[in-house]
C-alpha cells in the first residue's frame, strides 16, 4: 500500500438534539440537504476533490443509517484501489466497558492504531455537520509553508456573534496565541470552523499523554490546542472565505436550503469542478405537470410537481398536487402535499403527508415551523 | 432456473436517425432526459438476473464504453457476472454487410466460451421493460427451439417503420415473418428479441454465414420456420422503437404522460444509468414551466411546455421552448424561441431568435454547434 500523506478523520458522533425530530432515529451527519445530498456529503465530497484517499468517520449517536451509508465509498468515488471511506463505531475494549468517547481529542485517541494502519504524515480532523465548500489540500499547503504544527481553519464572523462560536485570536502572521470557547467579551472575530490540519508524529504523542491527564476534558479546541501553545508549537490559523454554515436548528437548517435559491450565493452547488456527490437514486427525473406555476424553487429528481410553488427547496420524491401551494418551505425526502393544501414557512421532515386542502405554517411565524407528523385533510 | 447469457444487439443497417447517429450509436441516445436507450435493454436483463451480458457495438463505441463501464451500475456482481462491451468493425465497402451475424462471428470466441446454457437476445433501439426469467421460463415450459417477443400495436402505418411484424398460428408458432411496410396499423410487431439454446444459436450463425454473406439472424430464423419450432410471446406494457428520427422524439414526448412512465418505471423495476452528480434543478423567478420532464443540473430561466429538457441545459431569460426534446448540456439563450426542435447536446442556440417546427416534421440542432 502507499503511503497515505493524509488521513482524514471525520467527527460525526454528534446528536443535533436542537434539530427536534429530525435525529431522533439518524444521526445530524446523515440529515438530508439541498434537494438530494446529506450533510455528511460536503465534507466527504470535499475531502474526494481535494485529492483525499482514505476518510475515517467515527459515529457515536444513531450510527447505522449514517455508517450504511458512508461505507458506500463509491458515492464519492473513494473506492479506488488505496482509498475508502470506513465507519468507525466506538469499541467494547478488552480491558474496559463500551465506552463513549469523552471528548473529540478523545475519538482519535481512541482510532490510533486505525490512524497508524495508514502511516500518514498528516491527520485532517473535520467536523460531519456543516455545509461548506474548500480545498483541503490548499490548507495543507499552507501548514507545511508555515512548519506548522497545528493548522485550524477559521471564518470571519460577525462581531456580534462571535460569542456563540470558538474564537481564535492570532498575531499579524496568523499565529494563534490563545483560544476562547464561546467568550462573553470576545477579542476577534475568527471562528474555528473544527477543521485541523496536525502533523501526525507530533500530535500523536500529544494524544497519548492527554489520554492519562485526568482533568482533562479531551477536547481539541479546550485541551489539545492550548496544550500544543503552551508546548510552544507552532498552531496557525488558515483563513477560509466563502461560505460556511453550522446547520444546527431548524431554522438555520431551513435557511441554508434557502440559500439554494440565491444566484448570487457562494454555495453554488452547480460548479462542475467542485461537485458535491451522493447517492444516485432510480428513480425518474423531475415530472413538471400542466398545471404546475413554479416561481424561484430548487427541485429534484424524483419529484413530481403539479401545484404551486414559491421560493422552496424539493427533496427527492416530494410530491405537490394540483392546486396545492407551498411556499418558503423545504420538503424533505418522499414528502407528499395533497390537492388543494397549504404549506407556508415549514420544514416538512421526510415522508410526511400533508392532507387535500390542509393548511400548515404561517407566513408570519418568527420561527420555521417543523412538520413530523402526517397532516389530516380537511374534507 | 438454467442461466442465460444476456446479448444486446448492434440495431440493424435498416434502422438509422440520420443526424444523431453521425456522433453515437443509438443504443447510446440519450432518453427522457437521463437515459440512455441501452440502459433500458442491460437494466432488464441485471433486473432479471442475467449476469453475463454482451453489448455489441459496432462503431463510435466511446460513449457506449464510457457509459456502460464495468457494469457496476446496473447491479452487475463485479465477481460473479461480468459487462462485456464486444465491438466488430463494420464494412466500409457496402452497408449491407454490416449485419447482426458479422459482430456474432466476429466475437464467436466470448460467444463458445460463456457457459450459459440458453442465450437471450434483445435489441438496442427499442424501449420496453421485460422480465427475461419469466420469458425463459416459458419458453422452456413451451418446449419450442426459439421464442420470439412481439408486441401487437395498432399504428404500425405511422410507425415501426423497418421493424418485422410476426404472423401467428392457432399455437403461437410463428407462420411467417416480413418487413412492416406500414399497410395494416394493426399487427405484432417483432422485438427483435429471441430465446434459445446457445447451441442453437452458434449453430443458426454458421449456417447464415454459410447461406449469405448478408444474412442476418431474422433471415435464417425466417428461412427456418418450418424446420424449427418458433414461437411468439406476446409482450404487455409500454413499447416503442427508435427507428428513425421522428420515432426517437415522439417517444421522449409520449413519456410526459406521468400515466405511461409509470408503467414503464417503476420501484420494483429500476432503470439503471450512470449518475453525474448533477445538482438539482435551480427554477429562477420568471421561469414558466408546464407539462415536461426536467433532469437535474438544469438552470430554468424561460418558459417550457411540452418538452423534455436534459442533464445541466441551461434556458436563459425570455427563452421559450414548446415541444421540444433538448440534449444534455445545451444553452437557449435568451429570448430564444423554439418549437419542435431536438437540440442535441452541447449545442447552443444563442444568435438566432427562433426555429420553429411542427411536431409532425421536427427539427435537429447538431451537437455541440452553436446556432
Amino acid at each position: 500500500m502507499k503511503q497515505t500523506e493524509m488521513l482524514a478523520m471525520i467527527l460525526a458522533g454528534g446528536r443535533g438534539s436542537r434539530l427536534k425530530t429530525l435525529t431522533s432515529k439518524i444521526a445530524k451527519p446523515a440529515v438530508s440537504f439541498g434537494g438530494r445530498y446529506r450533510i455528511i456529503d460536503f465534507p466527504l465530497s470535499n475531502c474526494a476533490n481535494s485529492g483525499l484517499d482514505v476518510v475515517g468517520i467515527l459515529t457515536q449517536y444513531e450510527p447505522v443509517l449514517l455508517s450504511s451509508y458512508v461505507s458506500q465509498g463509491r458515492y464519492w468515488g473513494l473506492d479506488s484501489r488505496d482509498s475508502g471511506v470506513f465507519a468507525i463505531a466506538p469499541r467494547e475494549k478488552a480491558d474496559a466497558e463500551l465506552d463513549v468517547y469523552k471528548g473529540t481529542a478523545d475519538a482519535i485517541t481512541q482510532n490510533i492504531d486505525f490512524i497508524d494502519t495508514y502511516d500518514p504524515e498528516y491527520l485532517l480532523v473535520l467536523s460531519g455537520d456543516h455545509i461548506y465548500k474548500m480545498n483541503y489540500s490548499k490548507m495543507l499547503a499552507y501548514h507545511k509553508e508555515r512548519k506548522s504544527d497545528a493548522t485550524i481553519a477559521v471564518i470571519g464572523v460577525p462581531m456580534k456573534e462571535a460569542s456563540r462560536f470558538g474564537i481564535m485570536n492570532a498575531d499579524e502572521n496568523d499565529k494563534i496565541y490563545e483560544f476562547q470557547e464561546k467568550p462573553k467579551h470576545p477579542k476577534s472575530n475568527l471562528a474555528s470552523m473544527g477543521i485541523y490540519i496536525f502533523t501526525w508524529k507530533t500530535i500523536r504523542k500529544l494524544l497519548l499523554a492527554d489520554a492519562k491527564n485526568e482533568k482533562s476534558s479531551h477536547d481539541f479546541g479546550k485541551d489539545i490546542i492550548p496544550a500544543l501553545m503552551d508546548a510552544g508549537r507552532n498552531v496557525f490559523a488558515y483563513r477560509f472565505k466563502g461560505y460556511w454554515k453550522d446547520v444546527g436548528t431548524i431554522d438555520s437548517l431551513w435557511e441554508a436550503n434557502m440559500d439554494l435559491l440565491d444566484h448570487a450565493s457562494e454555495l453554488n452547488l452547480s460548479d462542475y469542478s467542485w461537485r458535491i456527490y451522493s447517492e444516485d437514486p432510480t428513480d425518474l427525473p423531475q415530472y413538471i405537470g400542466p398545471d404546475a406555476e413554479i416561481d424561484t424553487a430548487y427541485i429534484t429528481q424524483g419529484c413530481v410537481v403539479d401545484g404551486k410553488v414559491v421560493n422552496s427547496v424539493l427533496f427527492t420524491n416530494a410530491r405537490v398536487a394540483s392546486g396545492a401551494v407551498v411556499r418558503d418551505t423545504v420538503l424533505m425526502p418522499g414528502v407528499e402535499v395533497a390537492e388543494g393544501a397549504r404549506v407556508t414557512r415549514a420544514l416538512v421532515a421526510d415522508g410526511v403527508k400533508i392532507g387535500k386542502g390542509a393548511k400548515v405554517g404561517s407566513p408570519s411565524s418568527s420561527e420555521i415551523l417543523l412538520v413530523d407528523q402526517d397532516v389530516k385533510g380537511v374534507e | 432456473m438454467p442461466r442465460a447469457l444476456g446479448i444486446v444487439t448492434p440495431s440493424g443497417n435498416n434502422i438509422r436517425v440520420n443526424g444523431m447517429d453521425f456522433f453515437r450509436p443509438i443504443s447510446a441516445f440519450s432518453f427522457l432526459g437521463r437515459y440512455r436507450i441501452v440502459d433500458f435493454p442491460v437494466s432488464n436483463m441485471s433486473n432479471s438476473d442475467i449476469e453475463h451480458i454482451q453489448v455489441y457495438v459496432s462503431q463510435n463505441p466511446r460513449s457506449l464504453a464510457e457509459h456502460l463501464g464495468t457494469g457496476r451500475t446496473y447491479n452487475i456482481n463485479s465477481k460473479r457476472g461480468k459487462l462485456q462491451l464486444l465491438f466488430n468493425q463494420d464494412s466500409k465497402v457496402n452497408e449491407i454487410y454490416n449485419t447482426d451475424i458479422r459482430a456474432y462471428s466476429d466475437n464467436m470466441d466470448l460467444i463458445e466460451l460463456a457457459s450459459e446454457p440458453y442465450v437471450i437476445i434483445t435489441p438496442g433501439y427499442m424501449i420496453f421493460k421485460q422480465d427475461y426469467s419469466d420469458l425463459l421460463k416459458e419458453h422452456i415450459a413451451s418446449g419450442a427451439e426459439v421464442t420470439l417477443l412481439y408486441h401487437k400495436v395498432d399504428n404500425a402505418d405511422k410507425t415501426f417503420r423497418n421493424c418485422h411484424t410476426i404472423a401467428l398460428n392457432r399455437q403461437k408458432g410463428i407462420k411467417s415473418i416480413s418487413v412492416n411496410d406500414g399497410s395494416d396499423p394493426e399487427t405484432n410487431i417483432f422485438m427483435d428479441t429471441y430465446v434459445m439454446q446457445k447451441d442453437l444459436f452458434i449453430k443458426l450463425i454458421h449456417k447464415a454465414q454459410k447461406r449469405s454473406s448478408v444474412y442476418r439472424l431474422i433471415d435464417m430464423i425466417n428461412e427456418e420456420i418450418d424446420e424449427l419450432d418458433i414461437r411468439g410471446l406476446p409482450h404487455k406494457g409500454y413499447f416503442s422503437a427508435v427507428t428513425d428520427f421522428k420515432s426517437y422524439y415522439d417517444a421522449n414526448l409520449e413519456l410526459l404522460d406521468f400515466g405511461k412512465a409509470n408503467d414503464l418505471f417503476t420501484d420494483e423495476w429500476p432503470i439503471y444509468t450512470v449518475t453525474t452528480d448533477a445538482c438539482p434543478v435551480r427554477y429562477v423567478k420568471g421561469s414558466r414551466v408546464k407539462n415536461s420532464v426536467v433532469a437535474n443540473g438544469c438552470v430554468v430561466e424561460g418558459a417550457v411546455e411540452n418538452s423534455v429538457i436534459g442533464r445541466g441545459v441551461e434556458i436563459r431569460k425570455g427563452a421559450s421552448l414548446k415541444n421540444c426534446v433538448i440534449l444534455g448540456h445545451a444553452v437557449i439563450g435568451e429570448g430564444v424561441r423554439l418549437e419542435g426542435q431536438v437540440v442535441d447536446k452541447w449545442a447552443k442556440v444563442v444568435n438566432i431568435k427562433q426555429i420553429i417546427a411542427s411536431p409532425d416534421n421536427p427539427g435537429y440542432v447538431k451537437r455541440g454547434d452553436v446556432l
